[in-house]
């Protein structure tokens, strides 16, 4: 346990930083919030982003055999059809990855490396969700509306916060590397 | 000090292995089953609860809030005796209690009593989340969907403030809410993970 000043109580100092880290995330949730849900920024990016998935799923199950077309953010079959809407195209998830990777200390090239690759993780991942949300669709249809509103969310959300702890994990130890690093290389500097 | 930029050796107290792994699923599926067999006293509760919290700004006092099939069904004491009550769904307010469980299982020990204690201490303010969220839906409801009586009633700032705030709660609110209380709660007292 260390203490941040004298007299001050063991780990209050990981508690402020804790609480700034909280403050900021929900700073930026605020902000990205305000982004995506104006209507400019929905119609120019969310909505091509959500029928961009829609081909790419549509293409997944082509290949998995289900004859499928798609029309704008809908995937439709002679058996099954789901559109695919705000909530349903890992957007939501990535906001929550990136103010997460935005609010942790870090130095920024390895945020934005972090932001990548955790939402193309994301992406592909809400791909797995959609397929086979449309095969639960066509063989169970029965189970679709739990399998769609609280287990799949639930599962993309939750892989997007151990996606985040993984990369906060990962950077922490990496730069108590790097410190110990320069400590040692300023101890043995001659004097 | 830390350097601007740089995390701090006591800022991520958590290690994620095999085992944490094994221990968040093993987790969010028991607590699914928990949520499966108590969702509908527990809506019974978020429905008294924002039923009070709405009563105490209403004059007159007319919201009457239950918890029916899944769905909280808004009734007020002045709508017209044959129209439609508005349902709301449910379970989309608080299936977020699942994420909550499977982030504290999280720590090696997740059943130790301090662990046990901070989760509930959490799922007690995760359920006050559920109730605002439930006031700020049927609020909104009002606000919005209830045409010459919502214009009557709410102006345009009351509208967009009841409206957004749902909106929030249901796009990154429910999901980042979880989160927020395992990061400010869960964490504490955790010992620094790694050498």
């Amino acid at each position: 346990m260390k203490s941040d000043k004298a007299g001050t109580k063991p780990g209050a100092g990981a508690n402020r930083r804790s609480a700034a880290f909280l403050v900021r995330f929900v700073a930026l949730l605020v902000a990205f919030y305000a982004i995506v849900a104006s209507h400019p920024v929905n119609d120019a990016v969310i909505v091509p982003f959500t029928s961009g998935i829609a081909r790419v799923s549509a293409a997944i199950l082509n290949v998995l055999g289900e004859k499928v077309t798609v029309q704008g953010t809908e995937i439709r079959s002679s058996r099954f059809a789901v559109a695919i809407e705000n909530g349903c195209n890992g957007v939501e998830t990535a906001l929550l990855f990136g103010a997460a990777v935005l609010a942790f200390p870090a130095p920024w090239k390895r945020r934005l490396l972090g932001l990548l690759l955790g939402s193309v993780a994301i992406q592909v991942i809400n791909l797995v969700r959609v397929v086979s949300l449309f095969l639960v669709g066509v063989h169970w249809p029965a189970m679709f509306g739990t399998s769609h509103t609280i287990l799949w969310q639930s599962i993309v959300v939750l892989c997007g916060v151990l996606l985040f702890l993984l990369w906060a994990a990962r950077e922490t130890r990496a730069q108590q590397r790097v410190a110990v690093e320069e400590s040692d290389r300023g101890a043995s500097r001659p004097r | 000090m830390a350097r601007p930029g740089r995390a701090e050796p006591d800022a991520f107290p958590i290690r994620l292995d095999g085992g944490a792994a094994l221990r968040v699923a093993a987790a969010f599926v028991a607590a699914l089953a928990v949520w499966f067999a108590f969702a509908t006293p527990y809506e019974k509760t978020l429905a008294a609860a924002a039923q009070v919290a709405i009563r105490a700004f209403e004059r007159p006092a007319a919201t009457r809030l239950d918890a029916v099939g899944g769905e909280i069904r808004v009734d007020r004491s002045d709508f017209p005796p044959d129209s439609a009550r508005p349902g709301l769904p449910a379970a989309d307010l608080h299936f977020n209690f699942a994420l909550l469980a499977a982030l504290f299982a999280l720590p090696p020990h997740p059943l130790r009593q301090a662990n046990f204690g901070r989760f509930w201490l959490a799922a007690v303010l995760l359920w006050a989340v559920h109730v605002l969220a439930l006031v700020f839906q049927v609020e909104s409801v009002y606000a919005t969907r209830l045409g010459p009586w919502s214009a009557e009633h709410y102006g345009a700032v009351a509208r967009n403030f009841w409206a957004a705030g749902f909106h929030f709660y249901q796009i990154l609110g429910r999901f980042a809410a979880p989160f927020v209380l395992w990061w400010g709660v869960g964490r504490v007292g955790q010992k620094p993970a790694g050498k």
